[in-house]
């Protein structure tokens, strides 16, 4: 939706470093904002199931902030239903939001109430109030975050061009529909766990069903040494290059290099062989042991079968 | 992307099937296989990690369309404390309210079944048998439990297992008693307890986009040595080929030989019961014996013989204790043993990998 000009609403896009110091605004504090995945994942989904003719969706984001308030994650979030009307007037289904938030709040007690995410790039007077809105929910010391995901993919914006604000009243006398969005930094962050389900999402992304199966242990272990092997085959490529003349050397890909490389533990041979030969005898032990108790409980099952 | 109001019919724009089969009203193709929205994934790895080592449970929602069930949504269970009645009561308020909440927002209303945290595969409960029996009962047999092992999954390779209970399962435990008899009956042995149902990961069109952005979101230039150079959430994850393996291993055969001591149990209550029973049927022998003696000399001396029924009313013989127990245990060791095998193949693959490197 482009916005009108004659509208109140003011839409200001800083880059963030300066936005905090080259203004006076008031109760900034700089802070940075973290996305978990599964955040983007739900609104994405949202957006999917949104009513027909419905241009875009709101929810709530839910999160955590650090002790000092340096840091807040968004870790979670829930649609909320809302209403656009033409006359600069927006219904937000408020109880909806309640009740949703008390639900979430008997799963997990640690994550309040953040902020508010919409689709589409665009920052117009509906933001404002509902801005305001979510302002009055979030606790009052600190602000509530605007987080905006542009679902339509027609600007090359990275990460779907999410974006996160927060805002500052403006004006002479503060009214809820006039405000200020001041852009935060924000990144994705995820946690260890999360790591290898997103890997495997990941993996689904170019295949035309866009479906993946789980994979074993062993594929999973033969794709990754690929993987470094292709690695190593490209430095040593690169590195025999330099040597050529081929290429101008890179002081800062050599000293990566270099640093790598130290890292790789020198170890004594007889420990090591030692060492391997412990782990191996104990491995082949278990696994033995393992295959022998499992024989056991099949001749148990046809013995029980007999019968 | 035209987004459809009711959620039937979105279903029907996401999956490829042909409109017939995917009015399927009756229901009557079996489950082959399990299919996961990536929302999904993440939201329950998320649960569970997040109270990771406690177990948690989550409603799983979705649709069977031409067997394949669709796992679209899904929402966690408030931890439970204690066993108490209000307890189970919110349990089921929250569950309505936040199914109603959900389906304001078009959120596929239709419980297809649930899921569960565990630790190193140890999920062979009672608890797990209860709820999935009851969630299987209700829903026409058309529902799954998903398990996800959070330690195995940070070990680089995600597991989520689909499981469902076996016809055979079903019976016995419809009759409630797990004699000999009823499992010889049922063929009902450790290793059919449960179907496992394959299970596949499938993105929205707008996810398959995030995931592309994600992974050219930010690239390391070298231009810096500096130590915080911001790594694209993408870049390939090398975890596998961590080689401490003595943590995994040593918690894994405790977990093995607690379930063997428990099963060394179940065997001494079984043969204890055994013995109890041959001891009473030596006792009720010895009885009918007594009374044919009896009988004969009152009928030399010309007396009516005493009925012989009432002595098997006398002595009861002991019940046979359940079943289920040793049944589940064996099956959790089977569980544990194949874990084990099932870590050590690419854990040798790896050792040999650092043998080579160290030459």
């Amino acid at each position: 939706m482009p916005i009108d000009a004659a509208t109140s609403a003011l839409n200001l896009s800083f880059p963030p470093t300066t936005s905090a110091t080259g203004f006076v605004v008031p109760q900034s504090r700089s802070f940075t904002v973290s996305v978990n995945p599964v955040v983007l994942f739900s609104i994405l989904d949202h957006y999917l199931r949104r009513q027909e003719k419905q241009h875009r969706v709101i929810g709530t984001l839910l999160g955590v902030r650090s002790e000092d308030g340096s840091e807040v994650e968004v870790r979670n979030c829930f649609p909320v239903s809302h209403d656009e009307t033409k006359d600069n007037q927006v219904a937000v289904d408020m109880e909806y939001h309640r009740n949703m938030f008390e639900l979430h709040k008997k799963v997990n007690a640690k994550e309040v109430i953040v902020g508010w995410y919409a689709t589409g790039s665009n920052l117009n007077q509906w933001n404002a109030l509902i801005q305001d809105f979510y302002s009055r929910e979030v606790m009052p010391p600190f602000q509530a975050i605007h987080l905006t995901m542009d679902t339509d993919l027609k600007n090359d914006e990275k990460l779907l061009g999410v974006k996160t604000y927060v805002s500052a009243p403006i004006g002479i006398s503060a009214k809820p529909e006039n405000c200020l969005f001041l852009p935060v930094p924000c990144d994705v962050k995820y946690f260890d766990a999360e790591r290898s389900g997103l890997d495997l999402l990941a993996s689904a992304k170019n295949d035309i069903n866009r479906s993946t199966s789980l994979i074993s242990d062993m594929d999973n272990l033969e794709k990754t040494i690929v993987a470094v092997q292709e690695m190593l085959e490209r430095v040593t490529e690169y590195v025999n290059k330099v040597l050529d003349g081929s290429i101008p050397a890179n002081n800062t890909i050599g000293r990566f290099l270099m640093d790598t490389i130290s890292v790789v533990p020198k170890i004594d041979k007889v420990e090591f062989e030692k060492m391997f030969n412990g782990h191996l005898q104990d491995l082949l032990m278990v696994s033995y042991l393992a295959n022998m108790t499992r024989t056991q409980l099949a001749i148990a099952e046809r013995l029980q079968l007999l019968v | 992307m035209n987004a459809s109001g009711t959620s039937a019919t979105t279903k029907e724009a996401l999956s490829n099937v042909n409109v017939t089969a995917a009015l399927d009203v009756e229901g009557n193709v079996p489950l082959e296989s399990v299919q996961i929205d990536g929302l999904v994934v993440l939201k329950i790895i998320k649960h569970c990690r997040e109270f990771f080592p406690s177990p948690v449970t989550g409603q799983l929602l979705g649709l069977d369309v031409n067997g394949v069930l669709e796992v679209t949504n899904c929402f966690p269970f408030p931890g439970s404390k204690a066993d108490d009645e209000n307890e189970l009561v919110d349990g089921a308020r929250y569950q309505v309210d936040m199914m109603r909440c959900l389906r304001e927002v078009n959120v596929d209303n239709n419980t297809v079944g649930w899921y569960q945290s565990t630790y190193l595969g140890s999920f062979v409960t009672h608890k797990l048998i209860e709820t999935q029996y009851n969630y299987q009962q209700t829903f026409n047999n058309k529902s799954v439990v998903i398990v996800h092992d959070v330690s195995r999954s940070t070990h680089g390779n995600l597991s989520l297992r689909a499981f469902r209970f076996s016809q055979a399962f079903m019976e016995a435990q419809k009759e409630g008693k797990f004699t000999t008899e009823s499992l010889i009956k049922n063929k009902l042995t450790f290793s059919n307890i449960f179907e496992e149902l394959p299970i596949t990961v499938k993105n929205s069109h707008l996810v398959t986009a995030l995931l592309h952005s994600l992974d050219d979101y930010e690239h390391i230039i070298p231009t810096t040595l500096d130590k915080d150079t911001v790594v694209s959430p993408l870049s390939p994850n090398f975890d596998t080929l961590e080689l401490s393996l003595d943590p995994y291993i040593e918690k894994n055969l405790e977990f093995l030989l607690e379930a063997v001591e428990e099963h060394t149990q179940e065997q001494n209550t079984y043969a204890f019961w055994q013995r109890s029973v041959v001891r009473e049927q030596a006792k009720i022998q010895t009885a009918l014996q007594k009374r044919k003696q009896e009988n004969a000399s009152r009928l030399a001396s010309g007396q009516e013989s005493l009925p012989e029924d009432d002595i098997l009313k006398m002595f009861k013989l002991p019940a046979e204790p359940s079943r289920l127990d040793s049944l589940l245990i064996t099956s959790q060791i089977n569980n544990y043993c194949k874990q084990l095998n099932q870590y050590s193949g690419p854990t040798l693959g790896k050792l040999f990998t650092a043998g080579e490197l160290q030459k």
